[in-house]
């Protein structure tokens, strides 16, 4: 069976409802296709691939991310679990429907319809295994647990809800229109109804980072120009050294990579209260240029050493400062993170939104967990928000056509 | 970009200036006067020096037609200028400026950059009104550290007689008086830390000072191997009542401190992460206020000067925070942080942020009172 395109899907449905009536289910397999737009942000990225896409995909605008409880021992139920979701999100990144019955009047559609006509809209769909997964004795996976996927240790400033933490199988939903990244979490979900469970999800509505050097920075929920001094895709140097895992890993994670989440709740109301000089010294960026403090151009590099009439130039408790490589030892990671609103926080009538975190790296023990040790004890940004949510994956490399991602472990 | 966004992008290098950014026509009381001739050559004198404090930039064109603007710069961040100043005409302007190297940039001139050097205090440029001001909210500063060393020294004994009632009962006297004037502790690096932390914002190995003996009193029961966290705790405090003796305060700081109280207020009582154990965060919440208060009232006549019906908003805004606050007051203090239900939070919180957010205008408005 051809694949159904969604654009495709929907001429054919309307000349069928125009003349062909009820015996014009299928039809749509031969209907006119429409001439796919494959500018940039409604065309689509190639699911298969060394990689699994999402990570070094130019960070698109929009996300919706899973994280779920496996709900079975059985080995066998994970991997075709695994081979079903690899199926689904590789024709929905194409901008297919998802799955095979989709015009059968008695039964319910398989993909669930709301992306019919929209593109394919950058959409990436990643999947990635928390820890608890190897602990589930039924799986038979305690061995292939690779060492750099231990729990998270507890970091300075936690304020964690178990409720928005963890989990065992995460997927990340990239796309530049937010119903195409729902859509994907959407009929995931269906698909593993009985295998897994969601346990929390997140909208993002906004990207925070550029991890591409043909993205302009984009502004966090702060106003501050966020992701500056990111990893940036083009750079495979940087890539090969701080996002892919290597040979340090078990075959399986080779060219995968390993993915932190921190849902980090922006105290949004008391953020606006602060002066623009107490918003720039707290971040070490001027505002508007996003150039360092004292500098005007965004991309000059960090005068780390400089002294202004006897103080340092960027605060020694500036967020830029702390999270610099320059004082990580040389540790980076690509962030890749989204803004969220989650409507109005309950027992404060403040708007509950923030940065819902996620940055790659070969290793988070070295990488993003002693970043945020400093982060969390002397950051001046902890003033205005709070570690609200945590979650560490181990992100496989891509499956090749016709295999599935995860296979490797099994 | 306008002047306003460029010249409060630079007030941070200015930190402890109190009309951190001024650039006005209107000279300064006081003000240096700082004379330059326009010519072909740039600008005369090329290099000079000032003191700290409100200079006033007179800038008259002895006949050139290749330079008609004088620009002061700190590296390549304008912070005043004037300009269209063609053959005869003359202007100024006025910054106040801290300690430190600025470019006098003349562009069209044979050489366009010459040196400003500004050396010596600030400190002395302060009005009789500030000076009261700062007087006033140091008075209030010291009484409360004064208060907290005395009401600590029982509290600590208690802890190590090992008497957890008795010690549960001195508790909250002991962490008003610091609740009152935390934003200045903040400012002495480590102290808040040792003495305030909370059990997550530190290393385990770390965690001391009060909260450390909350736990102990109120979660695990004992005031067992608390002895030494007490004594310590006894010598921080101490140790903040003599640093706050030789603090400098400014006015807009003062005014500062008070939105970073209610930020506490908002951050982190109001959702009661501060008192964890013991739940008296309502206690905090009021010496928050309370202190919050005490910082506005002392430079409130300078807020009087520019803004008066902001002054008596802020005034009124108090009177609301304090009435929200009263259904909870129990006994000596407040019900505990647990009987709150979420309607009652969010109440309080709302009366917080209302508040705060003209409190917030008040550093900008009494930084403008000096140029008056």
């Amino acid at each position: 069976m051809a694949p159904t395109t969604r654009r495709r899907f929907l001429a054919s449905a309307g000349a069928g409802a125009a003349g062909l009536g009820l015996g014009a289910a299928g039809g749509f397999l031969v209907g006119q296709e429409s001439a796919d737009a494959s500018a940039n942000g409604t065309g689509s990225v190639a699911f298969y691939g060394t990689h699994q896409a999402g990570i070094d995909t130019p960070a698109q605008d929009r996300l919706h991310f899973a994280a779920f409880d496996l709900l079975t021992e059985d080995p066998a139920e994970l991997q075709e679990l695994l081979r079903e979701w690899t199926l689904a999100a590789a024709e929905a990144s194409a901008g297919e429907m998802v799955g095979d019955v989709n015009d059968v009047p008695l039964a319910p559609p398989d993909d669930t319809g709301e992306t019919v006509g929209l593109l394919p809209s950058s959409l990436t769909v990643t999947f990635g295994f928390g820890p608890n997964l190897f602990e589930k004795p039924g799986l038979g996976l305690a061995g292939k647990r690779p060492a750099a996927l231990k729990p998270l240790p507890p970091l300075p400033g936690d304020e964690l809800d178990p409720a928005e933490s963890g989990g065992d199988i995460c997927v990340q939903a990239c796309s530049d229109d937010p119903q195409v990244a729902f859509h994907a979490i959407r009929n995931l979900a269906r698909i593993g109804r009985g295998t897994v469970a969601m346990r929390w999800s997140q909208l993002g509505f906004g990207r925070t980072a550029t991890t591409s050097r043909s993205q302009d920075t984009p502004r966090n929920l702060m106003g501050m120009k966020d992701g500056t001094a990111n990893i940036k895709a083009e750079d495979t140097e940087a890539m090969e050294r701080f996002v892919w895992v290597g040979d340090e890993g078990p075959a399986w994670m080779r060219g995968g990579s390993y993915m932190v989440t921190r849902r980090i709740r922006m105290l949004l109301e008391v953020w606006d209260r602060a002066s623009l000089q107490d918003q720039e010294r707290t971040i070490g960026r001027h505002k508007y240029s996003g150039a360092p403090l004292g500098g005007s151009d965004e991309f000059e590099p960090l005068p780390l050493d400089e002294q202004h009439n006897g103080h340092p130039l960027i605060p020694v408790d500036s967020h830029v400062r702390l999270a610099s490589a320059k004082e990580n030892s040389g540790a980076r990671i690509l962030r890749r993170g989204y803004s969220f609103t989650d409507g109005v926080d309950e027992s404060l009538g403040e708007l509950e939104a923030g940065l819902f975190f996620i940055c790659f790296q070969r290793d988070a023990a070295k990488q993003f967990v002693p970043i945020q040790e400093r982060l969390g004890q002397i950051d001046a940004l902890n003033e205005y928000i709070k570690h609200v949510g945590s979650a560490l994956f181990a992100v496989p490399p891509g499956a090749k056509s016709g295999g599935y991602v995860g296979e490797g472990l099994f | 970009m306008n002047l306003k966004m460029l010249c409060a992008g630079t007030a941070l290098l200015l930190v402890l200036s109190i009309s951190a950014c001024g650039s006005s026509e209107d000279a300064p009381a006081g003000a240096k006067q700082v004379s330059f001739k326009l010519t072909d050559a740039g600008c005369e004198p090329h290099d000079t020096k000032a003191p700290a404090g409100p200079i006033t930039f007179e800038i008259e064109n002895a006949g050139t037609a290749k330079v008609t603007e004088m620009e002061i710069m700190d590296g390549e961040t304008i912070l005043g200028e004037k300009e269209n100043l063609s053959d005869g005409l003359s202007g100024n302007f006025s910054l106040t400026l801290e300690k430190g190297e600025y470019t006098i940039y003349c562009p069209g001139g044979d050489d366009e950059r010459g040196t400003l050097i500004v050396s010596g205090d600030l400190k002395a440029q302060n009005s009789p009104q500030i000076e009261k001001s700062i007087a006033s909210y140091r008075t209030y500063l010291e009484q409360n550290t004064d208060k907290l060393v005395a009401k600590t020294a029982p509290f600590v004994a208690a802890v190590e007689a090992g008497d957890v009632a008795k010690a549960k009962s001195l508790y909250t006297a002991a962490r008003i008086p610091y609740e009152k004037i935390e934003p200045v502790a903040e400012s002495f690096g480590s102290l808040d830390p040792r003495i305030d932390a909370r059990e997550n914002d530190v290393p385990a190995s770390e965690f001391e000072g009060f909260h450390r003996i909350e736990k102990a009193l109120w979660e695990e029961g004992t005031a067992a191997g608390m002895a030494p966290v007490a004594k310590q705790l006894q010598a921080d405090v101490e140790e903040l009542a003599a640093k706050v003796k030789t603090v400098d305060l400014q006015a807009v700081q003062i005014a500062n401190g008070a939105n970073e109280l209610l930020g506490e207020v908002s951050a982190s009582k109001i959702t009661g992460e501060e008192e964890r154990y013991s739940h008296t965060d309502l206690v905090d919440f009021e010496a928050n206020v309370e202190g919050a208060e005490a910082a506005f009232e002392a430079v409130k006549p300078l807020l009087d000067e520019t803004d008066p019906e902001l002054s008596g908003e802020i005034e009124a805004d108090f009177k609301m925070v304090f009435a929200a606050l009263e259904p909870y007051r129990q006994g000596n203090g407040f019900v505990s942080y647990t009987e709150l239900t979420k309607a009652d939070t969010r109440k309080l919180a709302q009366s917080i942020d209302t508040l705060a957010e003209k409190l917030s205008q008040v550093p900008a408005a009494i930084a403008q009172a000096e140029h008056q």
